[in-house]
């Protein structure tokens, strides 16, 4: 495979992971940039493990999603069902605290970085490959388990809280458990991001996990759709993608581009590309098709 | 009979035989002498890639570091090219995208000669590694020895050690101002406050106390309490190593509060950007301020150099990292020429070391600015120079050599 096909291949699921990872806990209207944190504690956290410890891939990837999850499930306790701009604030002063932590960390490279992390093998071919087909495997697994989500009891207990927070209190659904699932799932896949970013670059810094990730989720989110996990998905490779196709010449007006985007879907499609009854016409469109093959 | 005819098959086979086999000595010979090195140049144009910062934050730094690498191109033009044949360089921008440099390296990765950047330190940290496994000489010029040494011999540091470089000029400047009490401001940025730990051995070599140094928050846009809180300790003098127009600030507001003596404020080679200038205007003049270009150098290359840049930059005066890559393209056309590279694809891994090699152990390089000498990398003698700002100019007090 071509290397920079590999690299787009690859950031393209992370980024698809971190825009599920905003997009989870927002149907429940929290804007959880936790994650962005997460990706920090998880990713340094891997990376000093496999760097002073040898550990290997499988379970620093293990790990860092455990992490991920512990951290943001113990923080879900206060967050649960707090309002969003609450949720918001809090996910900023993560990442600020982590970033600060790792900054004043020696142990982390400091200001400096962290250098050479190991590949997951020793040939690198082998290692590009291995690790291309795990992100993507895991992309799947998350894309499954939100597909079930969503036309699960909780997934339509999320809805009901997006619509309104107290009519779904009067209906018995439990709010804040609601939220402390979602957000404690977004943390886990922001820490396997974490990782799976850490082993992509081989080296990290302190920078690497700050507002700018935010920003391209949160485009990615509003773009592609956030009323659906499809909106990520098609978001993340077209948005993250289609800039490196500009000649030099716009390529530098990209962050302008992104902005226009965003701003003219926001305007015209403020429910992005994907909604919720588009994809209900495509399922159901394959259900008719369906139907009409078996023989009554 | 038969044996008559046997005796002439064989004499004739053998003929054969032996005319084939010096037939094909004489072809292995001639292919021989077709794959020897010929050295001559095989490219119709020698393109340097430079993964450049042109968008975000920080692209005005990327602007000029883009425009010393064509002036230097365009030179080379006028001159007649890198062997005789003219060189491009190719801008490519990262923007402060790690992963949009990781993509952009590895475009190049399989196939250019040589690169020059990336420039901001994630995307350096982000896209060396694709450089260094596919055994691709990128000249990171702009960053500190701390970020190049770990990619080495496939990256080039343009700097000594931070702890070795910068502490003889922040002990001479200690010295000259006779200081006994400073303080730093630091900003938690890549390599600044391991430059600030190298400003503190040169304070202590002087004598000087040095005092709790005064953190500078990244996203800080009042300047008071930072302030209040070096002059409560009562400094003689102050270290600043955080951004320019930060810096132009915290001047400001220290004049604001009473400080007088400017030749007591030292800068940081790195807040000797554009920003500073602007944002201080005539509140910076007596500020101190060190770094590795000398403004005040005349010579017809410097002079030409900083009339052309200044001409196009509506009379700026080229900023210190101007220079950096400028040289780098000189001395990718001197690595070039003098280790006969041909630009062949099929010698492409090869040249890349020649190249590499040259270029990490150069001796007498002859840059706009001065005449350095390089050893596995690392510059061996570049001078630091001490100056004091005037009116947006900078005036040498002092050359800082190496031992």
């Amino acid at each position: 495979m071509p290397l920079p096909m590999y690299y787009f291949l690859a950031v393209t699921a992370i980024y698809i992971l971190l825009s599920w990872s905003i997009y989870l806990p927002y149907r429940v209207m929290h804007l959880h940039f936790m994650s962005v944190a997460n990706m920090t504690i998880s990713g340094y956290l891997g990376a000093y493990a496999a760097l002073s410890w040898g550990w290997p891939f499988m379970l620093v990837l293990v790990v860092g999603i455990v992490v991920g999850a512990f951290v943001g499930w113990i923080t879900s306790f206060a967050i649960g069902d707090a309002p969003t701009f609450a949720v918001v604030i809090v996910g900023f002063t993560y990442i600020y605290i982590s970033k600060t932590v790792v900054e004043n960390t020696d142990a982390l490279g400091g200001t400096l970085g962290l250098f050479n992390i190991p590949s997951i093998h020793s040939d690198p071919s082998t290692s590009k490959l291995l690790l291309l087909i795990i992100v993507y495997l895991f992309v799947i697994l998350m894309g499954f388990l939100i597909h079930r989500f969503e036309n699960s009891r909780l997934g339509r207990a999320a809805s009901a809280i997006f619509v309104d927070h107290q009519l779904a209190k009067s209906f018995g659904i439990n709010v804040k458990r609601t939220g402390m699932f979602l957000q404690t799932w977004s943390s886990a896949m922001g820490g396997a991001s974490g990782v799976l970013y850490a082993y992509l670059m081989r080296n990290l810094f302190p920078d690497f996990f700050t507002f700018h990730l935010i920003g391209i989720a949160m485009t990615m989110l509003f773009v592609g759709g956030y009323a659906t996990m499809w909106g990520g998905l098609l978001a993340a490779p077209l948005l993250w993608g289609g800039p490196l196709l500009f000649p030099p010449e716009i390529a530098s007006w990209r962050i302008v581009i992104y902005g226009t985007i965003l701003v003219v879907m926001l305007v015209l499609k403020p429910e992005g590309l994907i909604t919720r009854p588009l994809v209900y016409r495509i399922e159901s469109y394959f259900r008719r098709r369906r139907d009409r093959r078996i023989p009554s | 009979m038969n044996k008559k005819i046997f005796v002439v098959l064989l004499v004739l086979l053998t003929a054969v035989a032996l005319t084939g086999w010096a037939g094909g000595a004489q072809e292995e010979a001639a292919t021989g002498a077709a794959e020897e090195d010929t050295g001559e140049v095989v490219v119709e144009e020698w393109e340097i890639p430079f993964l450049n910062v042109l968008s975000g934050p920080i692209a005005s730094i990327g602007e000029y570091l883009q425009w010393g690498a064509d002036r230097a191109a365009q030179e080379i033009n006028e001159a007649g090219g890198i062997a005789g044949k003219p060189v491009t360089v190719k801008a490519i921008d990262t923007g402060m995208s790690p992963e949009k440099g990781s993509v952009e390296m590895a475009k190049i990765a399989d196939s250019a000669l040589v690169s020059m950047g990336p420039v901001p330190e994630p995307v350096i940290m982000a896209a060396m590694p694709i450089a260094v496994e596919n055994g691709l000489y990128s000249m990171t010029a702009t960053t500190s020895y701390e970020y190049a040494v770990e990619f080495f011999p496939w990256s080039i540091s343009w700097f000594a050690p931070t702890k070795e470089k910068l502490p003889p000029v922040v002990t001479e400047w200690a010295k000259m101002q006779d200081l006994d009490r400073v303080v730093q401001f630091v900003e938690s940025y890549g390599p600044w406050p391991g430059m600030a730990e190298a400003h503190e051995i040169g304070l202590e070599a002087a004598g000087v106390e040095v005092l709790k140094q005064v953190d500078v928050p990244t996203d800080a846009v009042t300047f008071g309490p930072l302030v209040v809180k070096a002059l409560e300790q009562n400094p003689d003098g102050i270290v600043f190593a955080c951004n320019a127009e930060k810096i132009a600030k915290i001047i400001i507001e220290l004049k604001s509060r009473g400080w007088e003596d400017l030749n007591n404020l030292l800068v940081f080679n790195s807040g000797d950007a554009p920003e500073l200038y602007t944002t201080g205007g005539k509140q910076i003049n007596g500020t101190m301020i060190y770094n590795y270009t000398n403004d005040a150098l005349d010579t017809p290359r410097w002079n030409a150099y900083k009339k052309a840049y200044m001409e196009d930059h509506d009379g700026t005066r080229p900023p210190a990292l101007s220079t950096h890559y400028y040289d780098a393209v000189y001395m990718i056309k001197e690595a070039i020429e003098e280790t006969g590279v041909t630009g062949d694809p099929d010698k492409l891994k090869e040249e890349r070391i020649k190249i590499r090699d040259y270029c990490n152990n150069v001796k007498n390089f002859e840059g706009i600015q001065f005449t350095w000498s390089m050893s596995d990398g690392v510059p061996t003698d570049k001078p630091l120079f001490l100056f004091e700002i005037q009116d947006g100019d900078k005036e040498l007090v002092k050359e800082v050599r190496p031992e």
